[in-house]
């Protein structure tokens, strides 16, 4: 038990003090009033706690992850139980209606470590959609995600690094591991699958049909791509590649690199010390592209898209409602000037890297947006535009209108999703550098199992499985020269997320002692069959600070016990020095 | 591309059950009743029109709701996952203990093609008796069934053990073992789709008519009655659903069939018709 060292209360050291400070003090002092009082034994006031997961048919991992937690929270006298939702219902819950007290899930993370700004940053508190579902707030913490991001290069890894520190000292949601992702794709029919990740604009624009095959048979587990097609959806998408095939964005990232996409030429720099921003961005972009409706797509176009994200009633909702989407990519963003048709000038509140994600977000046609709000809004007087909930923003969007390489072709809900390809895009063009598509039709086919899904690749099928392959159905993958077996690292990482607006969650120290509960060798050794990374940051090893990287076990919060079996008198023995109460029959009270 | 498995599956469950069909009909209806059949079942089909016309609406209505059903729940259903999975806990497990390969694949079958089975050969033999009450009870039964089952479903969001408890479950888990099924069931049914067991309470409805005529078809019944209970067990045992569900899926049975005695009536409604028709009634018709 060499455990005991930073997180008990009569170790709390001085970040943890000061991270109790502004908006967990006052709560932390009423919660202890309520807990004396509770005390004297009231029947009602066990601790009670909901896991909220998706089922098996979701993710398998995760609901085992979470069944392990809730034996180990109920070994420790804690009322745990399990709340299982469809994915869209779950990110409903965890994103929109911030419904939840802890849940076990999969973040779909970034190229760049500034996705944590939109995670954390206490702006965002009371947000709906993916900017920081855990009401986290926490002033010294935000200043670690601001000074992060005004930065470049070495000076910018060691506040990422202490960005880390602080992050796995405060435990908003605790990062479980990441897993590797795995697919099986036909070699028979098309060629050029290990080029690039699959699930990517590069991975689908690099792929040579053979002759007459018209088509790319994609399969996913999934069945939301089917049923909506709306950009800025923060429940019917975490990850996937649809919206980059139907919409184009300014650049896009390939192997780690920012490349020039729909922008003909980015040039970003840093700028002078005597300017408002840090960074600024001259773009031009490609002569002569059109939406799939024909319309032109101009710098105006890119400017909408920008102010839209910050603000999706346009200015005509009381208070401005902005998007549950690309929150923090957008955030970077200080001034856009329209300069031509083609030329826009972008200045940044912040350094090279971090800007780079502002240019990735999906150029939205103005004519065709400004219309929707206008429809919506009408010549009412007083208009509400509810944030991350109202229609705009969670519309199917079908078809959808983009000006990417793929346009959207025809959709039977929970069936199939099918793209055609848009032959006047500029990957089609002689004199751009970037590979032609040559698929023809790309048919997205829902199969809700990784098991079926493989055996349909085998059987001929389907040419593709574009959903992660689930670890437990991997051992069915056929040892057939036909069928490729494609890995790949994943950004990706199942975490545990905390609810911190509410008792227990607001009290960081909670949060860790449940973090405990969760041994993540075991989970990735017997859950993941070993196909996963454990980790005690949400960022890959390159950013990782010495004292946070992976040896063994947790450095931060290790578990309480050895091979996945809990030593619950130590987990208990921590709980009381929390603060909490054992009844006779040991079950926690606050 | 869904199509190619399905219509692959589809394709062997009607080869097999058309084959178990073609063996129990020569061996539990027999000669004579299909020669008297083949005489009046003109009179026979205008008798049950209508209860068949209700089925197919019911059956129609079914397949809507798999589009619309989740929208609906979303709004009014309650999340009964854990309630199910605290009151009952492990039980289905227990179903564990005993499996065997040869287990898993009898209850495989049964889940699938000996329940196929199980709801069309009565259809078969009741309207090939000579009077045509049982037949329109059994076809009100079945409607009753989904039409009941439906409700619960759009009130009640669960999901089975098997999204509950996967690892416990994969040695039977039956779309592990057998992936091509889940196309099958997803074309009827969805997975928060499991408060009351419909395989339960439809096997059960058919073992309930069984005893009820054995005198007719004294043979069926013990067929039935093996059959009906495996499909219980298989439901549990393929860890698709939790014994409450199947518990619900037994009163289901009893209710409906309790009520088709209610609703169909000893005069078919075809004889009313008939007699607004004026048309003068055949003596075949008669019960």
């Amino acid at each position: 038990m060499n455990r005991q060292s930073t997180t008990r209360p009569n170790g709390v050291d001085r970040r943890s003090v000061l991270a109790a400070g502004a908006t967990g003090l006052a709560l932390a002092t009423s919660g202890c009033i309520d807990r004396v009082e509770s005390a004297v034994g009231q029947e009602t006031d066990r601790l009670a706690l909901s896991i909220t997961t998706v089922p098996a048919d979701g993710d398998r991992e995760a609901v085992r992850i979470a069944r392990q937690l809730e034996a180990n929270l109920e070994a420790v006298g804690i009322d745990a139980s399990l709340d299982m939702r469809s994915r869209s219902e779950f990110l409903e819950a965890v994103l929109i209606d911030h419904d939840f007290d802890l849940y076990v899930g999969r973040h779909p993370a970034d190229f760049d470590p500034d996705f944590l700004y939109e995670m954390l940053h206490s702006a965002y508190a009371n947000e709906s959609g993916w900017q920081n579902p855990f009401g986290f707030a926490n002033i010294p913490f935000d200043d670690h995600l601001e000074a992060q991001r005004r930065v470049d290069g070495e000076p910018r890894r060691e506040r990422v690094a202490t960005l880390l520190e602080a992050l796995a000292e405060e435990n908003p949601f605790d990062p479980i591991c990441f897993p590797e992702e795995h697919r099986v794709a036909r070699t028979d029919r098309f060629e050029g699958w290990s080029a690039d990740h699959p699930e990517s604009r590069h991975g689908y624009l690099e792929l040579e049909p053979d002759e007459d095959v018209d088509r790319l048979r994609v399969l996913v587990t999934d069945s939301r791509i089917s049923r909506n097609l709306n950009p800025l959806s923060a429940t019917l998408r975490e990850r996937g590649s649809t919206i980059d095939l139907v919409y184009d964005s300014l650049a896009t990232e390939h192997d780690g690199d920012l490349v020039p996409w729909l922008a003909e030429d980015v040039e970003l720099r840093s700028a002078d010390g005597d300017d408002d921003h840090v960074a600024e961005a001259t773009i031009t972009l490609r002569e002569d592209c059109r939406f799939h409706d024909d319309e032109p797509l101009d710098a105006d176009d890119v400017a909408f898209t920008y102010r839209f994200l910050e603000d999706t009633a346009l200015g005509r909702s009381e208070f401005p409602s902005p998007a549950p989407r690309y929150r923090s990519h957008v955030s970077t963003l200080e001034g856009v000037t329209v300069e031509s048709d083609r030329e826009l000038r972008l200045e940044f509140a912040t350094g090279l890297e971090a800007a780079r994600r502002a240019l990735t977000v999906p150029i939205l046609p103005e004519h065709r947006w400004r219309e929707q709000v206008e429809a919506r809004v009408g010549n009412a007087e007083a208009f509400t535009a509810t944030q991350g909930q109202w229609g705009l923003v969670t519309m199917d969007n079908v078809p959808a209108i983009g000006s990417g390489p793929f346009r959207f072709e025809s959709r039977s809900e929970r069936e199939h999703l099918t793209l055609e390809r848009y032959d006047d895009h500029f990957t089609g063009r002689e004199d751009v550098d970037l590979p032609a598509v040559d698929v023809e039709r790309l048919q997205f086919g829902i199969d809700p199992g990784s098991a079926s899904s493989i055996e349909r690749v085998a059987n001929d099928g389907a040419d593709v499985t574009a959903s992660m392959l689930e670890a437990h159905a991997l051992e069915t993958i056929p040892d057939d020269p036909a069928v490729d077996h494609l890995e790949s690292p994943s950004r990706s990482f199942y975490h545990v997320g905390f609810n911190a607006r509410i008792e227990p969650f607001s009290n960081p120290h909670v949060r860790r002692l449940v973090a405990g509960l969760l041994d993540k060798s075991w989970i990735v050794d017997e859950i993941f069959d070993g196909h996963a990374t454990p980790t005690a940051t949400p960022l890959p090893e390159e950013w990782e600070p010495e004292e946070l990287i992976w040896e063994g076990t947790d450095p931060v919060t290790p578990f309480f016990g050895a091979d996945g079996e809990l030593d619950a008198e130590a987990a208990r023995a921590a709980l009381e020095d929390a603060g909490y109460r054992y009844d006779e029959q040991g079950r926690l009270h606050q | 591309m869904d199509g190619e498995v399905l219509t692959r599956v589809l394709t062997q469950v009607a080869v097999v059950v058309g084959l178990l069909l073609a063996v129990s009909i020569a061996a539990f209806v027999g000669r004579d009743r299909l020669v008297a059949t083949a005489r009046e079942w003109r009179p026979r089909i205008r008798a049950s029109a209508p209860a068949f016309a209700v089925l197919v609406v019911v059956l129609w209505l079914n397949r809507v709701m798999r589009q619309a059903g989740p929208g609906i729940s979303e709004r009014i259903g309650l999340h009964m996952t854990e309630t199910f999975y605290d009151l009952e806990g492990e039980f289905v497990l227990v179903f564990q203990s005993i499996a065997t390969g040869e287990l898993t694949a009898y209850f495989s079958f049964i889940y699938v093609y000996g329940y196929a089975f199980l709801l069309i050969f009565p259809g078969v033999a009741y309207f090939a008796l000579s009077e045509t009450r049982t037949f329109r009870r059994l076809l009100t039964a079945y409607s009753l069934n989904y039409v009941i089952g439906l409700a619960f479903y759009l009130l009640i969001i669960a999901y089975g053990p098997r999204n509950v408890m996967p690892e416990e479950l994969t040695v039977t888990m039956l779309y592990d073992n057998s992936p091509e099924y889940q196309h099958l069931t997803r074309e009827v049914n969805r997975n928060t789709n499991v408060f009351p067991s419909l395989h339960t309470s439809l096997a059960a409805t058919v073992g309930i008519f069984a005893y009820e005529t054995r005198s007719s078809y004294p043979y069926w019944f013990p067929v039935a009655a093996v059959l009906a209970a495996s499909v219980a067990i298989s439901t549990m045992y393929l860890g698709i659903h939790w014994a409450i569900d199947v518990v619900a899926g037994l009163v289901l049975a009893g209710v409906c069939v309790r009520l088709s005695g209610t609703l169909v009536g000893r005069r078919p409604i075809a004889r009313l018709r008939r007699y607004l028709d004026r048309r003068p009634a055949s003596p075949d018709d008669r019960e």
